[in-house]
């Protein structure tokens, strides 16, 4: 009897703490919130520690970005997802701020005995990807494309949400093999083994940096994103193991 | 007076709260329309997603019956030091997050896991496989239809038990033609409620076994990997699943009811009654 006059009390309470938390978070500060790439989630907070981040794979934060999400500035490693956020006048004309590569990873124990990425194509093997939507799937399609090795794919055994995701699981050794940034690689080091995969097969990896319209902040976004353009910005970056930002190739896609 | 302005208050209590939770499930149908929704289940990744569900769910359900009855009825009629113990430990899944119970998945079933690496050693992986799936979902799922048993073999009247017993019925025939029917609700019940766990799993499935179309890739999930990509494909799906776990509530519903009726005994289901 008193459990169901309770009930709804609580919930009435509960939401009502979630209307005064909110109000508290919608005071003016400084503070920016950050959309990023995953691939940049060790570097970004090493260019500026004091914003608020949110980390994922570049698609899933564009898609929520499109749902309303409270983002001041989109990073992605793409340049179009950005592109098409901006087309739907929800973001700035994206920026390319940096630039990465591909790589093939195995674990340290190297169960497979993979020992280059001609390796991939044996049978049986447990080789990890990003889905097609995140970025580096799509890189990795185009790369496997490039080298006639579409048919590797059939060894596939997961999809990941993001470079991360798929980094931890050939880190764990749960997977055989995996297609990561070189960057995502250095951060675990000791873990993974890295193989170069050819110059000539590297699909263009361009990170694209836009401010998003709904941001309450823009100034400080755009403070966020000349931050990154800077000398000491771009340092960190390189120092994480990224290529220098080269001007846009536009219209080349 | 004091008593009118209460009422009121709970009333607008009760009805925000019952805003709240209707809404969320009212949306996902109202977002597209319904042909929209319908044409959305012919999708590939839906249906491959809807098999993968069904199999592995269907597995894990017969795996959570064939381990969890007995377990619940030695828990039911067994009184021993630890016992307490060992409730609550079968019970501790249902309360662990299920990122937590992927992680635990991983170290002890992982390639490099505590029962995995012997595996492993044996030519058999289990991360990214189907079988991954299953023991995710009956990790999850089990502790629900365990914890329902206790309460529908506890219920089980002993003299009924007795009787059967000194009427020349050996434990065995007992067990199946006196203690099972009894319980049977209860199980029932249990059962239902495992299933619509198992079909939510999300957590544990992803990092345990991965997200690959057609093979690892449950309906939970392949709404997450559509979110970006094909949001009335995730509509379509979400609305399947509310379908499914409201027809399994449903059907819970109606058969205590039904057992409430054709059973005069005093056994009652307790926890999924109407009142």
């Amino acid at each position: 009897m008193h459990l169901r006059r309770l009930v709804p009390t609580t919930a009435a309470l509960v939401i009502a703490a979630a209307f005064l938390v909110g109000g508290a978070a919608a005071a003016p500060k400084a503070q920016i919130t950050v959309y990023a790439a995953a691939s940049l989630t060790d570097v970004f907070p090493k260019i500026d520690s004091s914003q608020r981040y949110s980390f994922g794979g570049s698609n899933t934060l564009a898609a929520q970005i499109q749902q309303g999400a409270p983002a001041d500035v989109f990073a992605s490693a793409n340049l179009t997802l950005p592109q098409q956020v901006a087309q739907k006048g929800l973001c700035s004309k994206p920026v390319v701020f940096t630039r990465n590569t591909l790589v093939l990873i195995v674990p340290k124990s190297n169960p497979a005995r993979i020992r280059s990425v001609y390796d991939l194509r044996k049978s049986g093997i447990k080789l990890v990807i990003a889905g097609s939507g995140v970025p580096v799937g799509g890189y990795t399609l185009q790369i496997l494309k490039n080298m006639n090795l579409s048919s590797v794919l059939s060894n596939v055994v997961s999809r990941e949400t993001d470079v991360r995701e798929v980094l931890a699981k050939v880190a764990l050794g749960e997977a055989d093999a995996g297609f990561v940034y070189s960057t995502d690689a250095k951060t675990v080091p000791g873990r993974v083994t890295v193989l170069k995969l050819p110059a000539w097969a590297q699909p263009k990896v361009q990170y694209g940096i836009c401010i998003v319209s709904a941001s309450q902040h823009k100034a400080d976004a755009q403070a966020f994103v000349k931050r990154v353009l800077s000398k000491a910005g771009q340092a960190k970056l390189r120092a994480a193991g990224f290529l220098p930002r080269v001007k846009p190739a536009v219209k080349r896609r | 007076m004091r008593r009118a302005i209460l009422a009121t208050a709970f009333f607008f209590a009760a009805l925000i709260a019952f805003g709240f939770l209707v809404l969320p499930i009212v949306a996902i149908f109202a977002h597209t329309s319904p042909r929209h929704l319908i044409s959305q289940l012919s999708n590939a990744v839906v249906t491959d997603a809807l098999r993968v569900s069904l199999e592995t769910t269907a597995i894990a359900q017969a795996l959570v019956l064939l381990f969890g009855t007995p377990t619940a009825y030695l828990l039911a009629t067994r009184r021993f030091v630890g016992r307490a113990l060992l409730v609550t430990l079968v019970e501790l899944p249902l309360v662990l997050p299920p990122a937590v119970a992927g992680l635990g998945l991983l170290a002890a079933f992982g390639r490099t896991g505590l029962l995995g690496s012997s595996f492993e050693a044996l030519g058999i992986t289990i991360p990214f496989t189907q079988t991954a799936v299953v023991l995710a979902v009956a990790f999850v799922a089990s502790p629900l239809y365990v914890r329902q048993g206790i309460a529908a073999f506890e219920a089980v009247d002993p003299n009924m038990v007795a009787a059967s017993r000194t009427l020349g019925a050996g434990s065995t025939r007992t067990f199946f033609r006196v203690v099972m029917p009894l319980a049977r609700g209860g199980l029932a019940a249990g059962f239902a409620l495992a299933l619509a766990r198992g079909l939510g799993e999300f957590g544990a499935t992803i990092m345990f076994a991965g997200s690959l179309q057609g093979v690892t890739q449950t309906l939970p999930l392949a709404i997450y990997a559509e979110f970006d990509r094909n949001f009335d494909a995730t509509l379509a799906m979400g609305a399947l699943l509310v379908v499914i776990s409201a027809a399994l509530l449903l059907a819970l519903k109606l058969s205590a009811l039904w057992q409430a009726s054709r059973q005069s005994s005093r056994y009652r289901s307790g926890l999924l009654s109407w009142s």
